[in-house]
């Protein structure tokens, strides 16, 4: 079996059964998806398969077989980051960071497929089926919209740094 | 100050987008054994026999542990602080909780492991459980544990005290007596990475354990005592943890992977499935609270009689520390002078409860801020005015005695209010956090500024 990932053909040697998860993570090194329930509840192992997102601990790698599989991974560098990246970490839309992987690829894939602006109740639906158990999901929903109208940078109504805190509490000390 | 009100990137932010941070399981080591364990099937039942002789001779199988192999199979998190320890790694003669774990193996792939775990010969004797926290001091009750249904150990007493002012003389006075029941649930933490710990034998005979824990330096001592290694026995790295909410407090993997690495001498992972994690993980606590205020009908709180049994499942971990929490907030942010409080910790045969987001505070606060609006609308009073009425201020003291010097209670409620739009007569609108006078030092409260908390 053979299959491209991130851009790199690999040949495989897990039995065809394989989740394509544990052929990721356990033949190829590629840790970005990650085992949250290794039963299709999660979304933590969403990888594109062929540009669709995917649950690879649902995947049999047998089925994929001369896919082109994209993972986190392959969507940016650190120094070169994806739009959807960009936003992500200028936006503060990771916390534990553990279900960005799932997160960041399958908002890639909504955006590649609407080509213009996404709405919010695209992005609830497109991930809908990915648990966030830090952020309460307003920023990540927030980073996705802002990423698909080539918003990469941070809020307009964020303070700049340095800029005074606002005094919320009246009397309080800050 | 550069850092307050300020946008500053995280310093792991960049790793979290781009795929690079190296969590617990992406900690690749080569030889790596994974792990299962063998988990009760029972919630409360004797184990009559066990033999892992045949599991051990399975392919693949390299190492299994029982309580057997534990130097120090009891050990508590908090002994280090002088409360005396209750739960053992692995499960010795009896199992307290469903999923309790009893035995674990290190095999060459999960699918050997968990053969390997099939493979142990166990037989168990069910016993009554025990759930429901009410029931915990009946005669009749099932006992699940050494120390009977109730953690014993604070001070003389079997409970968390708080005895404060004339308790009778505050129900005696009262216009009316308020009564409420307040029953917050068990919540599972729930992080997305479930518990997963890799320990690596060193060639310099340390042990490198890579951990997902909250607490590291918990964690290093409690593998320590376990084992009965000294501390520079072990290098523990962690700190990259994918969620914890207090769920990865205790120790989890750590130090059964330790153990199995030692005797393997190969490196041991053990990633929970999320069954595992639902079925055998702590979570926080379900609580039974019951409240009777002693109040005038102008709005004062004389007195409060309150009794909290906190559910702590199997064994007690932190919650003889969350009750000591619990008893300090249980009369919220508000100044109360005649107190009496007892909080019990109690046993049942649930999975053993721990930390969560300020656990012991919320489930109390929430029983407590219902309670002041049940109040307010038994004497027909605006609860905004009630809570402003009774805040603390400077100089009053809190259940246990402090006086305090700098409460807040005041100006957040002002806050609030004027975030919701709520409006307040002038009298309440001008009121801040300095000592009581005029109106608001009533002879009740005069004293109380006297008057010596007692919380043993
Ligand atoms: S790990 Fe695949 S959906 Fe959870
Ligand atoms: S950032 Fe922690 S689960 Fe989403």
């Amino acid at each position: 079996m053979k299959l491209t990932v991130n851009g790199i053909e690999q040949e495989i040697f897990s039995p065809p059964l394989t989740p394509l998860l544990h052929v990721l993570r356990d033949e190829l090194d590629v840790t970005s998806p990650k085992a949250g329930c290794q039963q299709g509840g999660c979304g933590t192992c969403t990888v594109l398969i062929d540009g669709e997102p995917r649950r690879s601990c649902l995947t049999a790698v047998a089925a994929v077989d001369g896919s082109e599989i994209t993972t986190l991974e392959g969507l940016g560098e650190p120094e070169q980051l994806s739009p959807v990246q960009a936003a992500f970490h200028e936006r503060y839309a990771a916390q534990c960071g553990f279900c960005t992987p799932g997160m960041v690829v399958a908002a890639t894939a909504l955006i590649e497929r609407k080509g213009g602006p996404v709405e919010r109740d695209e992005v609830l639906e497109a991930l809908g089926g990915h648990y966030c158990r830090c952020t309460g999901y307003v920023k990540i929903v927030d980073a996705v919209m802002a990423a698909s109208r080539g918003q990469t940078g941070a809020r307009e109504d964020e303070p700049e740094t340095g800029e005074e805190a606002p005094v919320m509490i009246p009397g309080s000390p800050a | 100050m550069k850092a307050v009100g300020a946008r500053l990137p995280r310093y792991d932010g960049l790793g979290h987008v781009t795929g690079r941070t190296q969590f617990v399981d992406d900690v690749r080591v080569g030889r790596t054994l994974w792990v299962k364990a063998l988990r009760s099937p029972h919630h409360h039942a004797a184990i009559t026999s066990m033999e892992t002789s045949k599991a051990e001779k399975l392919k693949g199988v390299h190492a299994i542990v029982t309580c057997a192999d534990v130097p120090k199979n009891v050990y508590g998190h908090l002994e280090a602080l002088g409360v005396p320890a209750d739960e053992p790694l692995l499960a010795d003669g009896e199992v307290r909780y469903k999923g309790q774990p009893i035995a674990a193996v290190a095999a060459e792939s999960e699918e050997a492991a968990r053969a390997a775990v099939e493979a142990i010969e166990i037989s168990f004797e069910e016993r009554e459980p025990l759930f429901d926290i009410r029931k915990a001091l009946d005669g009749e009750a099932p006992q699940i544990h050494q120390w009977g249904n109730v953690y014993p150990h604070y001070g003389p007493y079997n409970h968390r005290r708080v005895r404060k002012g004339d308790i009778e003389w505050a129900f005696e006075n009262a216009d009316a007596i308020v009564e409420g029941v307040y029953r917050p649930q068990a919540i599972e933490q729930m992080p997305m990475e479930t518990q997963v710990a890799l320990a690596v034998p060193e060639a310099s005979g340390r042990l490198t354990i890579y951990s997902c824990t909250q607490a590291m330096y918990f964690s290093m001592g409690v593998v320590a005592a376990h084992l009965q290694v000294p501390l520079n026995k072990l290098k523990f790295i962690g700190g990259t943890v994918g969620g914890g909410f207090g769920g990865k407090v205790d120790t989890a993997a750590d130090t059964v992977c330790a153990l199995l690495a030692l005797k393997s001498r190969r490196p041991v992972k053990w990633r929970w499935t999320r069954e595992e994690e639902f079925l055998a993980s702590s979570t926080r606590a379900p609580w039974h609270i019951e409240i009777a205020d002693a109040v005038t009908n102008d709005g004062w709180i004389l007195g409060r009689r309150m009794l909290t049994l906190h559910d702590s499942g199997a064994y007690s971990r932190f919650s003889p520390y969350g009750v000591t929490k619990h008893a300090f907030h249980h009369t919220g942010a508000y100044t109360i002078p005649n107190l009496r409080f007892d909080g019990f910790v109690v046993y049942t045969n649930r999975v053993p409860t721990t930390a969560m987001r300020g656990f012991g505070v919320t489930s109390v606060s929430f029983a407590v801020e219902t309670h002041l609006t049940r109040v307010a609308h038994a004497i027909g009073m605006d609860p905004w005015q009630l809570r402003l009425k009774n805040a603390n201020r400077i100089g009053d003291t809190s259940g246990n005695g402090v006086a305090m010097k700098d409460p807040s209670t005041v100006p957040v409620t002002l806050a609030a209010a004027e975030r919701v739009g709520v409006e307040l007569p002038a009298e309440f609108r001008q009121m801040t956090p300095e000592p009581r006078s005029g109106d608001l030092l009533p002879e009740h409260l005069r004293e109380q500024q006297r008057l010596n908390g007692e919380d043993s």
